[in-house]
């Protein structure tokens, strides 16, 4: 378990190395207060207008959906995948029906027209 | 308007400058003055730090430090992995301006240093020292931590490539799961990004990438579970060692379509140029780095370098055997009777001056010879100096080559790797971007369908034929 330590240890320093060279970008960079119209957003140059944080396309949250399923479908594969041979056959019929279950999901996703982008 | 010499004008910006003492001080500094402020006193402390810890717990500080061997193992890595990043991302940088200019029949750099190969250099400069600017309705706190979570998710999984033997941060023994897993943070940052911008075209390229990345994480992490059937383990120095032998046990020849589709794939989740529908500059700016200056984009861009050279590694290391080398040394050397320990300082002394005067005046020759007229004495000079160390740096990793197995395995991980960083700088000089909702179709109606027969015909054959 002495991994764990490794991992959170160079979050850790990474986060800090991080925060250090912007904090020395911050010491060595040029700033003026500027304007009123240095804050704007940049939208090509017009003026923003409407709301910037509104509704955006569902498609995005179908991709979300289908994600999580098959994304979790992939963290039993690999645990599978390292056991494989010792399963040998039983473990290919019972992988098959899962990711057949799965693969239907897919095929409605598919038939709906899902993944066609809009 | 005034009469003021340029010696008065200096005096009297500097009674200025005093005069405004704690408000204006350091607003009023040069870059260079600025820098300098800075490292001269970080230098002196740092030094004064490390000589006092030595002299004066000298034996206890080393007492410590050989009781606590892991942590001092961790420290080293640690800190090799993050600086590796930086001159990574130069290297890539300057390698992509000068291919792609080759490419297209232009110079590319020819400015800064010899080849203009110091132009990256310059260009980390000119980032560090723009201003770190932050539009008015922006979320500033998830605005400043989302280059912070695309840098590390990058970072991260360096723990786990492996370089060379011995030589990798922490051989987790969920290896691959861990480099995927962190690899997928990618997403968190861009959103982060794309959403806290309070600009319509980040928050669109936020989505577009999250849903691009999402959808090729699926091919992608599928695409490996053939390898890890074959390998028998996620641990990423035994996916190495399985392929250790010939050219032939490389699992790119087991797993084709698979190397394939991880390829493609990996393409996209690095955000590269078939694939760059993040910052498609000519359809939205930037995409979710639009609004973003300074160091905080400069994070962005190291992040998308490291990430390249991260995928590349990859690459090289799972189906293109990694640190093995692709056929065995057929000469056997003893280089035993070397022994650097027999000249003793002076002789080493001597042996550096000698052949540093000697060989800088060799090769300036060489400059001046080819070089022309428009070398002076000193520039051939320093450039003859340049070719020495090269020479020299050349000699010594050919001995270590030949001396020691780690010094062999990173020489060939490096070769295998730059060769595919070399691919996508020449994918991006090459290949049009593709339509958004092809590249979606792409991914869930080929990629996937694809990575399961891959994964499905492997688990078949392994029945069949092992057992």
């Amino acid at each position: 378990m002495t991994g764990i330590w490794y991992v959170v240890g160079l979050a850790f320093a990474g986060v800090s190395f991080v925060f250090l060279v912007i904090g020395l970008a911050w010491l060595i960079s040029h700033r003026n207060r500027g304007d009123r119209h240095k804050g704007l957003p940049y939208e090509s140059g017009i003026d923003t207008f409407g709301d910037t944080w509104g509704r955006s396309a569902i498609s995005f949250y179908v991709y979300a959906l289908l994600f999580v399923a098959f994304d979790v479908e992939v963290v039993f594969l690999y645990l599978w995948a390292i056991v494989f041979r010792d399963l040998l056959i039983g473990g290919l019929v019972s992988m098959g029906t899962f990711v057949l279950v799965l693969m239907l999901g897919l095929a409605y996703a598919w038939r709906k027209g899902v993944l066609t982008w809009r | 308007m005034s009469a003021a010499t340029p010696a008065g004008g200096r005096i009297r910006s500097a009674m200025g400058l005093m005069r405004s003492f704690p408000a204006q001080f350091w607003s009023r500094l040069s870059l260079q003055e600025r820098l300098a402020l800075i490292f001269v006193p970080a230098a002196i402390v740092a030094g004064v730090v490390t000589v006092l810890a030595v002299v004066l717990l000298g034996p206890p500080f080393l007492d410590f430090l050989g009781a606590n061997l892991p942590l001092v193992r961790f420290a080293v890595a640690a800190t090799a992995i993050l600086l590796l990043t930086v001159p990574t991302a130069f290297v890539l940088i300057y390698l992509e301006l000068k291919v792609i200019a080759r490419m297209n029949l232009r110079i590319g750099p020819n400015r800064v240093g010899p080849w203009g190969i110091a132009m990256s250099v310059i260009h980390g400069f000119k980032v560090l020292s723009k201003e770190d600017f932050a539009p008015t309705g922006a979320d500033i706190t998830v605005f400043t931590l989302a280059p912070v979570v695309t840098y590390m998710a990058s970072v991260m999984t360096l723990l786990v490539i492996p370089f060379a033997p011995g030589l990798i941060g922490q051989d987790l023994n969920i290896g691959l799961l861990y480099f995927f897993s962190m690899g997928g943070l990618t997403v968190v940052g861009l959103l982060m990004a794309g959403w806290s911008s309070f600009n319509k075209y980040s928050l669109l390229g936020g989505l577009r990438s999250a849903a691009q990345i999402i959808s090729y994480e699926i091919p992608l992490t599928l695409s490996v579970v053939g390898v890890i059937i074959l390998a028998g383990t996620m641990s990423m120095n035994r996916i190495v060692l399985a392929q250790s032998g010939s050219l032939l046990d490389w699992f790119v020849f087991k797993q084709p379509l698979a190397a394939l589709i991880f390829f493609i794939a990996a393409t996209a989740e690095a955000n590269r140029t078939p694939f760059d529908m993040t910052e498609a500059d000519s359809e939205i700016v930037a995409g979710f780095a639009t609004e973003y200056s300074g160091m905080r984009f400069g994070f962005f861009f190291f992040a998308e370098y490291v990430n390249v050279f991260i995928v590349s590694a990859l690459v090289a290391t799972v189906f293109f055997g990694g640190w093995t080398a692709p056929f065995q040394w057929p000469w056997a050397y003893n280089l035993n009777w070397f022994n650097p320990w027999s000249f003793g300082f002076f002789g080493w002394l001597a042996i550096v001056l000698t052949v540093g005067y000697f060989g800088t005046i060799f090769f300036a020759v060489f400059a001046r010879l080819f070089g022309g007229r428009e070398w002076g004495l000193w520039a051939s000079m320093g450039l003859g100096f340049l070719f020495l160390l090269v020479v020299v740096a050349g000699l010594v990793v050919l001995a270590g080559f030949i001396a020691f197995d780690w010094v062999a395995g990173l020489v060939w991980f490096m070769a295998k790797t730059y060769a595919f960083v070399i691919t996508f700088v020449w994918m991006r000089a090459t290949l049009p971007r593709v339509r958004v909702d092809q590249l979606m179709g792409f991914a869930w109606k080929w990629l996937l369908p694809a990575s399961l027969l891959n994964l499905f015909v492997t688990a078949t054959a392994v029945v069949l034929l092992n057992r």
